[in-house]
């Protein structure tokens, strides 16, 4: 992107810049800009990715004709956006339900569960060749994990030796967050950069680039 | 002692523009003028590199460029330095995104790369582009690349790209890369991880590395990058430095003057309340 795009770029990251001094008409604008473009583009490439290319492309020109049963089960969503003809989009997202619970099910627990929970309870005694830290992690990973659940447990007051294994766990999740935190502030400042660095090396032609 | 107190106290009503002021000044001067503070690389991103260091000149691995232009400050400084890394090695590539804001943004860092090193559209590379549907995709392209996309993102019919006689499914790609601004580098772990045993290593935003962790952990993804931090290790490590590296003194600044707001905000808080007893 050369000359008159980078100004326009610029200028945009300036105007947008601007909120931070006072909500302003020149921000407005960049705002709206923003939206309207994004919405343009996001239309174009779904019509070019999911009509033209998956649909237009292999019924039309390759006589695949099968693909109009999907294409007839999208149509059908748009019923809803009239109140008497809503229930015939009922089809369309029954099927999709259904399609997409049956192949997401099985993999989503052997995933996010099944491995997970193994990967928690790594015994490392049975595991050759652990330093005393990997010892270490996988006893904080434990007694981390098990004392969060005790602190969602909600079936008994949290009092005495429940009390106290809470308490653990809403320390853990303090570190949780805390990490979590300094990683957005990481990725904050990252997008600052970013900016500058546009606007530095690109717009100013100052700096290294 | 008052005048201290006093003084901290009004920190707590200062104008904020003051602090973005101060941030911007904190993050802008080392962008200007570079400190060239050591970067330190951690295990998450040296797992990365391990999987790209033992691929072979001729290997073929399939990127997916899962972000758009609001994290491209974040991500494409890993993107840039995998293909100049992958391209230095003769390492060829299968390009898609699942986002339809990531096809401007693989475009250009495609087309950089591929200038700067030689390499041809369709035998060195080739861009699958934007498909509609991610969990079809991913769960698909386990069985042929082709035919999850009949087209490339050009209109050119995929039977007519030599590089994918090569490589037609996770089975022939020794390698995934993901680098992502969402739960996609999960999903590619979930998908083509779980299903079809591909090996996945991601490139994550600083607010979705925590994410990841728990997968890493798991030996589900073989190693990621985290952030802006992530990208600069692995531009040390292949010595191919670029933006992140460059952007790394602002991020150390910029945290530096963080911290020092959270103390004085806490010190203040801490000066308004002794105030108010002693007012009692």
């Amino acid at each position: 992107m050369e000359g008159f795009g980078i100004w326009v770029g610029a200028l945009l990251t300036l105007a947008i810049f601007s909120f931070l001094y006072r909500e302003n008409p020149i921000y407005r604008f960049a705002e709206h800009l923003f939206v309207g473009v994004s919405a343009g583009y996001y239309l174009v490439q779904y019509c070019f990715s999911a009509l033209y290319k998956k649909l237009w492309v292999p019924v039309v020109d390759n006589g695949q004709w099968l693909l109009l049963g999907g294409g007839v089960l999208g149509a059908l969503m748009l019923f809803r956006f009239h109140r008497r003809t809503e229930w015939i989009s009922r089809f369309a997202i029954a099927f999709y339900v259904a399609a997409w619970s049956g192949y997401v099910i099985p993999s989503i627990l052997k995933a996010q569960v099944l491995t997970q929970v193994r990967s928690t309870i790594l015994m490392p005694w049975n595991t050759p060749g652990l330093t005393w830290w990997d010892h270490l992690s996988a006893a904080l990973i434990l007694i981390g994990t098990v004392s969060i659940l005790i602190y969602f447990y909600f079936s008994h007051e949290h009092r005495g030796p429940l009390k106290a294994v809470s308490q653990v766990g809403i320390t853990f999740l303090m570190i949780g967050f805390g990490a979590s935190f300094g990683y957005t502030i990481m990725g904050r400042i990252t997008l600052l950069i970013g900016r500058f660095q546009y606007l530095f090396y690109d717009w100013l032609k100052l700096g290294s680039s | 002692m008052d005048r201290f107190l006093a003084f901290l106290e009004r920190l707590m009503s200062i104008d904020r523009r003051w602090l973005y002021l101060a941030v911007a000044i904190a993050v802008a001067v080392p962008v200007l003028r570079p400190i060239g503070l050591p970067v330190k690389v951690s295990n998450e991103t040296r797992d990365f590199f391990a999987q790209l260091e033992a691929l072979h000149e001729g290997d073929v691995i399939l990127f997916s460029f899962d972000y758009e232009a609001d994290t491209n400050a974040e991500l494409d400084p890993m993107s840039r330095v995998i293909w100049d890394y992958c391209f230095s090695r003769g390492i060829r590539i299968v390009a898609l995104t699942l986002y339809p804001g990531g096809v401007g943004i693989a475009e250009n860092i495609m087309n950089e790369a591929a200038e700067k090193y030689g390499k041809e559209y369709g035998v060195d590379y080739v861009f699958l582009g934007f498909n509609a549907d991610w969990s079809g995709t991913m769960l698909r392209m386990g069985e042929s690349f082709r035919l999850t996309y009949p087209a490339e993102q050009y209109g050119k019919a995929t039977t007519e790209i030599p590089l994918l006689d090569d490589a037609d499914k996770y089975a022939d790609v020794p390698l995934l890369v993901s680098i992502a601004s969402s739960s996609y580098a999960e999903y590619w772990a979930i998908w083509a991880g779980g299903k079809f045993g591909q090996k996945i290593v991601t490139g994550n935003t600083a607010v979705q590395a925590v994410l990841v962790y728990p997968y890493y952990q798991a030996g589900q993804i073989l190693g990621f990058l985290g952030g802006l931090k992530g990208a600069a290790e692995l531009e040390t490590l292949t010595d191919l430095p670029g933006d992140a590296t460059r952007g790394m003194d602002s991020q150390s600044t910029g945290h530096g003057l963080m911290v020092l707001f959270i103390l004085l905000g806490n010190l203040a808080y801490l000066a308004q309340k002794i105030r108010q007893r002693r007012a009692v």
